[in-house]
């Protein structure tokens, strides 16, 4: 009985004499801003406030003697600090960001973020294709950004003054050894993977990590999703020929497969060309890709993709008149397998490996009865781990191997010249991303790479700074690039260096009001450049390219509008390749700007996007006239229009045309060779095989639970 | 003789305490109750506190991500939908780590936090999430036919998406009066998920 009353007085003790303490603060984030609502409680208790509009609080509490105060909000690294109840002091309590909003700092020189890897990316691959005259190609979509160069010609990517052979592409992290498709004369070349593949597009316009290897001027890492959970069936029906796959989806996984015909023929009975076709463009392809959770924290993909190209033309020679019939082939693989795991500790494994190879013949390829072979393949091994130590730096540690084979033989009436390439090029990288203070943070990477081919090593750092003023970014990058001289100069001399190329990149990024503006500055010194004089090719090239990018981006105008400009200033000279003294590369443009216009009518279920691209002239070599590549073409001009309309929740409709004002644009002027002596120098205009290009897709989901669902991935 | 009457007293002093259990806890009450974005914060503050202090059962879990996607409606700058977002989907994947976990209940919030989603950014998130909004919905009620929330929040889905293509759905009405039906026989106190009937409201506004 004595317990019992023993028991009861405790409790009634314990309420009556309880004294109640108030611990009173307030809560700020690194700018001394007040946080409203942060979560504020003693830890290992319930006890606990919020936080005012004003970021006060006030805690009150019967515990005695010293407590630790925990302080929770979204966003931010958890703060505890231990206090004594009894004390009457103001707690001025500054949070810090937390390592996940440290890891999503994005904005540096020369990125762009296009599609986040995070479902917060700015735009989708809709967004993409909907810009005016992108004709559903991924390569085609970003050329209306700054530092895109216009090669119309080609359709490749060359930028800030770069070949296209120095920019590469990446999917899943693994290289990409030829990511575009084949064509003939003058004809554009389109991207081999649909822009719907991807769910991150982060392009690179210089200053990149140190972790993409073998690109001078830029990199585009393109990631596949992760899980596609829906399983969908479509077709794709369009004036170039007809695709259609679909994406069966498990518990653990999915896999997709689509398969792509083309054929440019009926296209080209309707809207003709200059070229007279004897077998029209034909692609088939086929990919398909699984996706499979190991666990909740293993994903291992693996995509495999086939195509092969076939058509051909007559083309008549320059130096003859005679007409030959041009005759390509090319037979395309690549196969990706990638493996990422989280381990519980925080570590992030990557391990992928990747195989590329390309198989192309051509008849008649420059004169009648000749024969023009390539194959070439590439082998990619890549492993990282990467893991954040603490608030101030995440490591990142990986290295890779690229073995390669290129073999190419040509035969004409006379004989037969051949050569062949293998060669392996190995590479550690690091990468220490550094929160040196709340506002400044700084990527410091390096990588040592060892080429067999020449048996030489090459080591590249990089230092990227950003600092954060209220929200203006200002970002500094300097780095340095390598990359193998390409192969027809390799085949020459396989004693050849890596190319060099320093970046030197500064920039000012902000953001407000659904406005975006951007500007950057850049310097690019080249050096070791393959070059070919009278007998030999050696590393002795050199050059530079320097300009500014601006861009801004405003969706605020009014509602469902939205508009891009971009301008972009090149000057640019080298002497490398077969350019004797330095001179300006016959792809660089000095200026070129663009203005997106996109338009969403909600009413007409539309989207019309009004692209319009200009670019001044481009250089190029007249015989006639003294110097070298001194004469100018006049400049470009292309207004490009695209039409997105969801006509049912099952079918959309796509249209897109190029150059819709027919203007004949020329890129450059070819001349005989033999003009000095015989009946002088004969010049034709490069142009593209056809002015303007017109696209028309039926997107149709054939499955139930879809809706305007483009993708088959 | 004495001890034995010192454990019944103390068992019956404590016995309220778990049949309190079986029903919603404070912290779960103040989610049910909450109105404006100031309460749904500090409904999911003490929400959150209670989920460290012991080993929770999944209806914490299911609560807090249900504030924050609650949140997410309500608050009005693009930033802080996203926070709150991002930090549903986090608590949605411990979810589904608990075996005992209703998974109707937990599909169900999985479409609509991507329902969220798509409300912050429709012109980006729309064309990605509509299909998965769909399927989480389906799941929900294979599991359970007559989970309200999932009967409730695909028509409206389907609702909406019947809209932007100038279109009626036409049995909004039905599936409305259903899952009314369904929600007028929930007990708030349960410790259950009972949400859904400010939904009905803006459903029959879209009639």
């Amino acid at each position: 009985m004595k317990q019992i009353l023993l028991l009861f007085l405790l409790l009634i003790g314990i309420t009556v004499t309880a004294q109640q303490h108030t611990i009173k603060g307030k809560v700020v984030d690194e700018h001394t801003h007040p946080l409203s609502y942060a979560n504020i409680f003693i830890k290992g208790t319930t006890e606990g406030t919020s936080s005012d509009s004003e970021g006060n609080f006030a805690l009150t509490t019967s515990k005695k003697g010293e407590i630790t105060l925990c302080i929770l909000m979204l966003g931010y690294s958890e703060y505890n600090k231990t206090i004594s109840t009894s004390s009457s002091e103001l707690l001025l309590i500054k949070m810090k960001p937390n390592n996940i909003a440290l890891d999503n700092v994005v904005v540096t020189a020369g990125n762009f973020r296009l599609k986040g890897n995070s479902q917060w990316g700015g735009a989708t691959a809709v967004d993409l294709v909907t810009s005016g005259g992108s004709t559903g190609d991924l390569y085609r979509s970003l050329q209306a950004l700054p530092g895109v160069q216009v090669v119309g010609e080609s359709g490749k990517l060359f930028i800030r003054g770069g070949n296209s052979s120095e920019s590469q592409t990446y999917i899943d992290e693994m290289h990409v050894l030829s990511p575009y498709t084949t064509s003939g004369q003058n004809e554009t070349v389109r991207s081999r993977y649909s822009p719907f593949m991807f769910e991150g597009i982060n392009f690179s316009t210089g200053g990149y990590s140190s972790e993409y290897a073998q690109g001078l001027s830029s990199v585009l890492p393109l990631s596949t999703k992760d899980n596609s959970p829906i399983t969908k069936i479509g077709i794709n029906p369009s004036t170039v020929g007809l695709a259609g796959g679909g994406t069966k989806a498990f518990d653990n996984g999915s896999v997709s497969l689509n398969l792509d015909y083309q054929n440019l023929g009926p296209y080209h009975a309707i809207v003709p060309d200059n070229i007279t076709w004897i077998r029209p463009y034909q692609l088939f392809s086929g990919g398909s890709q699984l996706r499979f959770n190991i666990d909740k924290r293993t994903i291992f993909k693996t995509y495999i993709g086939y195509d092969r190209t076939s058509l051909a033309q007559k083309l008549t020679s320059l130096q003859d008149y005679s007409i030959r019939d041009f005759d390509l082939k090319e037979d395309n693989l690549y196969l990706n397998s990638t493996l990422q795991k989280e381990t519980a500790k925080g570590y992030k494994l990557f391990a992928g490996a990747a195989f590329s190879y390309k198989n192309q013949h051509i008849d008649n390829a420059i004169t009648i009865n000749d024969q023009c072979a390539e194959k070439e393949w590439e082998v990619h091994l890549k492993t990282k781990a990467s893991k954040r130590i603490n608030d101030f730096i995440r490591l990142t540690l990986g290295a890779e191997n690229f073995s390669r084979y290129y073999q190419t033989s040509y035969t004409d009436n006379k004989n037969t010249r051949s050569g062949t390439i293998n060669h392996s090029i190995s590479g550690a990288f690091a990468t220490a991303n550094l929160n040196i203070t709340n506002n400044l943070s700084s990527e410091l990477s390096s990588r040592i790479e060892y080429t067999n081919l020449n048996q030489s090593w090459n080591y590249a750092p990089r230092l990227a700074l950003m600092y954060n003023l209220d929200g203006i970014h200002f970002s500094g990058i300097v780095g340095r690039y390598m990359q193998l001289p390409e192969n027809r100069y390799l085949i020459l001399n396989k004693l050849l260096s890596s190319e060099n190329c320093l970046h030197y990149i500064a920039g000012i990024y902000y953001e407000k009001m659904n406005k975006v503006y951007r500007i950057e500055a850049y310097y690019k010194k080249y050096s070791n450049l393959a070059l070919q004089n009278t007998y030999a090719v050696a590393s002795d090239g050199y050059g530079y390219s320097k300009g500014v990018d601006v861009f801004f981006n405003d969706k605020s105008l009014f509602k469902n509008f939205e508009y891009i400009l971009s301008y972009s200033l090149n000057l640019s000279k080298r002497k490398y390749q077969d350019y004797t003294e330095l001179s300006i590369p016959q792809f660089a443009t000095k200026h070129n700007a663009a203005l997106s216009l996109k338009y969403t009518v909600p009413a007409l279920k539309s989207i019309l996007g009004i692209t319009n691209r200009v670019a001044s002239g481009r250089p190029y070599h007249d015989p006639t006239k003294e110097g070298i590549m001194n004469a100018t073409t006049s400049y470009y001009n292309s207004l490009d229009l695209s039409l997105t309309y969801l006509a049912t929740k099952r079918l959309l409709i796509y249209a897109s045309a190029n150059n819709i004002l027919n203007r004949t644009n020329i890129y450059n002027y070819v001349f005989n060779k033999d003009g000095g002596s015989v009946g002088g120098y004969r010049s034709s205009p490069v142009t593209a095989s056809s002015n303007s290009f017109f696209y028309i897709g039926f997107f149709i989901t054939l499955s139930g639970k879809t809706a305007y669902d483009v993708s088959n991935f | 003789m004495k001890t034995i009457k010192f454990k019944l007293l103390t068992m019956f002093l404590i016995a309220p305490l778990f049949v309190l259990a079986q029903e919603s806890p404070t912290e779960i009450l103040n989610v049910k109750l909450a109105k404006t974005p100031i309460e749904f914060i500090q409904a999911r503050n003490q929400l959150e506190r209670l989920s460290l202090t012991t080993t929770q059962n999944w209806h914490t879990y299911y609560y807090l991500a249900y504030c924050d996607i609650q949140l997410s409606f309500m608050l009005p700058i693009k930033e802080d939908k996203i926070r709150y977002l991002t930090n549903a989907e986090n608590y949605l994947k411990m979810l589904s780590d608990i075996k005992e976990v209703d998974p109707s209940e937990l599909n169900t919030l999985k479409g609509f936090r991507l329902y969220a989603m798509i409300a912050s950014d429709p012109q980006t998130n729309g064309p990605k999430y509509c299909g998965e909004i769909t399927m989480y919905y389906e799941k929900a009620l294979q599991m359970n036919a007559n989970n309200p929330r999932a009967i409730l929040l695909l028509a409206l889905f389907k609702n909406d998406m019947a809209n932007f293509m100038h279109q009626k759905y036409e049995n909004l009405a039905n599936d409305l009066d259903k899952a009314a039906k369904l929600l007028a026989n929930e007990e708030i106190t349960s410790i259950k998920p009972t949400w859904g009937k400010e939904w009905i409201e803006r459903g029959q506004k879209g009639k």
